[in-house]
């Protein structure tokens, strides 16, 4: 068993190991983390998805841009698959579950796999069809997953015209899925307009608006 | 003449133009209409659900395209499937892409017995009637002509109260329930213009008839005999009867065989002649021989327009022009029915570009 | 709209307008050039892949659409997602109701073996570049000036590798991505080759861009040494060649990056259009004393807002740049969406005639 200095060295490093890129340093702390006995979850929620927040923070102050992001992801990644088969029982459960993918037409997914990310670190179960999606997808995979969410991305002026269409169709079909639109022509008035629960204006603020929408629908007693 | 793009040779602005055709005179060029609903909308970023129920959308979506093309406005929120809202029934919007125009979703007479029990609807809130007058009112604050939106149609009104087959399946059995409907339909027409005259005055009102379901493809000209002629005669006679500013009347489809039964009807004066808009059924020529002394109006083929090439329209709006031009009582450029919504823009100003080639009086 | 337009005669022509930009003279008003392709295709009934893969087609629906709107710079072949397909990899041409432009469907390089093999292809059996060749002898055959596709390199290579690879190789193999980003240069030089000796004697502008170098994705510094030595070397060689003018689309949030596009040349005088996360006063400040500017109105306006609000927009572009000292062309901030109202685009040409005429 870690001492409280040695878990909070632990836990410092692997947050400075997710910010710094440094994937060998994030593989080494989190084998130490099951050798010493230190709580998986408390590594992964307060050393590897903390260290996650402040990239999003860096990448908004334009301080980091996506080659950073990409390598602190790569680093959190090989965290989580180190640490994920650790959690016990009611940490392993899902906080909610969630479809993602860019729309038909369109293949820029750079962002949409910063989304699905930032979702993965925090606890959802992700569904990720990918990019192009043709827009029966989405409404069988929620329909079949009973995701709480479903999450679309579109970087193009016409794909985008696609997003209504999708939330017609998933609303009709089940009224009660939330679904959130993100991208770079997206706007919160844009959203609006769309009939959409919610917008993220990027990837963190993404998993903020979800966790939002989750517990909407469980106040609700719909999930 | 407030076109922004191309060449514009216009010496008139669009109501001197009308307005110089509908009083006889050579206006500088052949006006046009392209008949743009759906098409409309879809020009200015609305759905074309929004024509037909959004007045002031359907309003400034005529308005701005007209503007756009450098057309001639007749501004007009009504449709072709008028009769089974009005008279109870349900009718569809156009939401899906394949939709272009609103659609009755169910027929207030399905059965005889429905027919003993129909009554006329209350003019001024059945179906489509209080959007229609809003529209209106709209076109009256801007000092713009009325057409109201109500059918001008006695036979297309019965046919969409119950289902057509049906309807055509009375015209041979049961003769008096199809005469029925049709008194029916002619009085609330009566009744709906009464509503326009009344709350605008005649003055400020330009007729809409029409014949439609009559079309040769569907009836015969004996049948046009039997059950448009009367209903159409009186129609034409109460309404131009009210002193209403002038007509227009689109004859819809095939309907060659009907045309010396069309000759009888009251067509207006040669002093306020009824502009007859025929489909590409209808020669030109033809149309201007037999009535010298109306405005003849017509008739490119809307599936041109909708699936040619640039070459392909040009063509036919240039015969439509030249033939048009020579009849006695005047030409308005049109197609021969409603401009499909999907129609590729460049082929209406291909139209456009025809009229300025050779569509000038000089 | 219900204001009156006040009516103005048009003094030049599309074709004198261009020239009185490029010999830095006013001309009668500020020329419209809205950056706009598969909307042609549509506008006059064709599928929008026609704007790609049929030079013939393309060049009609470009002219025709420009003819119909009243607007300058008639017809170009070009698209985003050049690089893939001319270094061996599959293109996707748009086809569902979606799509709006061709889309790399299978990358040629997505390891760095894979970017070791990369041979230069030959410009004439390269990717679109058959089509493009096509499309500029009818724009020969009609003597309008040709607008030389000049590849680039930062954008190219994202479409060879996947943008991802490509920031992933900056960071850890960055001999990698040079390599990548060496080999798209030299294709770029080699394309400008191509159409000087090809085209002898005969006026082209050279159309440059980046999309993918945008700070979006990018950093200034990343910019620097992956984008700014290679982009550079490209406008020299285009310069060196005889070409006299670049035509360069700095799309996208570039405003970390302006300071080194300020560093590079662009002919005398070059057009530099901007997306509008760049303020136009703020392009003017850079590069406004040596070249024209263009742009910036917000695509997604365009296709979403109303008719007042694309006005409004394009009304404010006007009053800030009109007088830029080399003058001044209003564009979209980039490509005008395909779906966009054609009411919409009528609006920015009465704006131009409103608001654009010089005296």
């Amino acid at each position: 068993m870690a001492t409280e200095a040695r878990k909070k060295e632990i836990l410092k490093g692997l947050y400075d190991g997710v910010v710094e890129f440094d994937e060998d340093k994030v593989v080494e702390l989190s084998n130490a983390v099951l050798a010493e006995d230190v709580d998986a979850y408390e590594a992964i929620m307060d050393g590897l998805a903390a260290g996650m927040e402040h990239v999003g923070d860096l990448y908004a102050n334009q301080e980091y841009f996506v080659p950073e992001v990409l390598m602190c992801s790569d680093a959190l990644y090989a965290g989580l698959d180190i640490l994920r088969p650790h959690l016990s029982g009611k940490e392993a459960d899902v906080r909610g579950q969630v479809v993602i993918g860019t729309v038909e037409g369109d293949v820029h997914d750079i962002g949409k796999n910063l989304v699905k990310m930032m979702f993965d670190v925090a606890g959802f179960e992700v569904h990720d069809l990918g990019r192009d999606v043709k827009l029966e997808k989405f409404v069988e995979e929620q329909m079949k997953t009973d995701s709480e969410i479903v999450a679309l991305s579109a970087l193009m002026t016409t794909s985008m015209l696609a997003m209504p269409k999708v939330i017609e169709m998933i609303k009709a079909r089940n009224p009660d899925a939330m679904i959130m639109v993100g991208g770079a022509p997206i706007s919160q008035e844009v959203a609006d307009n769309y009939g959409a629960d919610g917008y993220a204006q990027n990837a963190a603020n993404a998993v903020q608006e979800a966790i939002q929408m989750v517990s909407r629908l469980r106040e609700m007693g719909k999930a | 003449m407030d076109r922004v793009g191309g060449i514009c040779k216009d010496k008139m602005a669009p109501h001197e133009r009308v307005g110089a055709l509908m009083m006889g005179q050579t206006p500088d060029r052949v006006p046009f209409n392209p008949f743009a609903m759906g098409f409309s909308s879809l020009n200015c970023g609305y759905t074309i659900e929004s024509f037909y129920n959004d007045p002031q959308k359907s309003l400034n979506a005529q308005l701005w395209t007209a503007e756009q093309y450098g057309y001639e406005p007749v501004l007009l929120l009504g449709y072709a499937a008028y009769g089974g809202w009005e008279f109870g029934g349900e009718i569809k919007m156009p939401t899906s892409e394949w939709e272009g125009a609103p659609s009755v979703a169910r027929h207030p007479v399905e059965t005889e017995e429905d027919v003993e029990k129909l009554e006329l609807p209350d003019v001024k809130t059945a179906g489509i009637i209080p959007i229609s007058m809003e529209f209106s009112k709209l076109c009256d604050e801007m000092g713009l002509p009325i057409l109201p939106g109500t059918s001008g149609d006695a036979i297309t009104v019965a046919s969409n109260i119950t289902d057509v087959s049906l309807f055509c399946r009375w015209l041979m059995k049961k003769p008096e329930l199809a005469h029925r409907l049709l008194r029916l339909a002619t009085d609330h027409i009566l009744e709906a213009y009464q509503y326009w005259v009344d709350t605008f005055g005649a003055q400020k009102i330009m007729a809409g008839l029409y014949v439609t379901v009559a079309a040769n493809q569907i009836l015969s000209p004996k049948q046009f005999e039997e059950f448009v002629l009367p209903y159409q005669y009186e129609l034409h006679e109460k309404i131009l009867g009210m002193g209403v500013q002038a007509g227009f009347m689109h004859i819809c489809g095939e309907q060659n065989l009907n045309l010396p039964l069309i000759q009888q009807l009251p067509l207006g004066s040669p002093q306020q002649p009824v502009i007859l808009s025929f489909g590409h059924e209808v020669d030109l020529e033809k149309a201007a021989e037999m009535f010298p002394d109306n405005i003849i109006a017509g008739n490119v083929e809307p599936q041109i327009i909708q699936n040619g090439t640039p070459e392909q329209v040009y063509e036919v709006t240039r015969i439509a022009i030249e033939k048009g031009k020579k009849a006695p009582g005047g030409f308005f450029l049109m197609p021969g029915c409603e401009l499909p919504p999907m129609a590729p823009g460049y082929n209406i100003h291909t139209m456009m570009k025809a009229v300025n080639d050779f569509g000038f009086y000089d | 709209m219900a204001e009156q337009p006040q009516p103005r005669q048009e003094t030049m022509s599309p074709g004198e307008r261009m020239g009185a930009i490029l010999m830095r003279q006013r001309p009668d008003r500020v020329p419209f050039m809205p950056f706009i392709f598969g909307y042609c295709a549509r506008n006059v009934g064709y599928p929008i892949a026609r704007v790609y893969d049929d030079p013939e087609k393309s060049f009609w629906a470009q002219m025709w659409t420009a003819e119909m709107f009243g607007y300058d710079g008639g017809a170009m072949y070009a698209y985003a997602s050049m690089g893939g397909w001319e270094f061996g990899g599959e293109i996707k041409m748009p086809v569902s109701e979606w799509e709006q432009a061709p889309i790399v469907a299978k990358f040629p390089a997505e390891t760095p073996e894979a970017v070791d093999a990369l041979e230069i292809p030959d410009v004439e059996t390269a990717g679109c570049y058959p089509i493009a060749l096509e499309f500029n002898k009818i724009q020969q055959q009609f003597g309008m000036p040709i607008m030389v596709m000049a590849f680039g390199c930062f954008t190219p290579a994202g479409n060879i590798a996947e943008v991802d690879k490509l920031c992933r190789w900056m960071m850890k193999q960055p001999d990698v991505a040079h390599k990548l980003l060496r080999k798209c240069t030299d294709f770029s030089k080699k394309v400008v080759d191509y159409y000087v000796e090809h085209f002898p004697n005969y006026p082209m502008m050279a159309f440059t861009g980046e999309a993918s170098a945008a700070n979006q994705i990018i950093s200034p510094k990343q910019f620097e040494e992956f984008v700014l030595p290679y982009q550079k070397e490209i406008h020299d060689h285009i310069l060196a060649s005889g070409i006299r003018n670049i035509f360069c689309h700095i799309c996208g949030e570039q405003n970390l990056n302006l300071k080194y596009w300020a560093q590079m040349e662009y002919g005398d005088p070059g057009i530099l259009s901007f997306g509008h996360e760049v303020d136009l006063s703020t392009a003017i400040e850079y590069f406004g004393d040596k070249h024209a500017i263009a742009g910036n109105v917000e695509p997604q306006i365009i296709q979403n807002g109303t008719n007042q609000q694309v006005y409004e927009l394009c009304k404010a572009a006007i009053d800030k740049a009109k007088m830029a000292p080399s003058g001044y062309l209003l564009m979209a901030g980039c490509e005008v969406p395909v779906q966009a109202p054609p009411y919409n685009i009528y609006v920015m040409k009465k704006a131009v005639m409103e608001h654009g005429f010089y005296d």
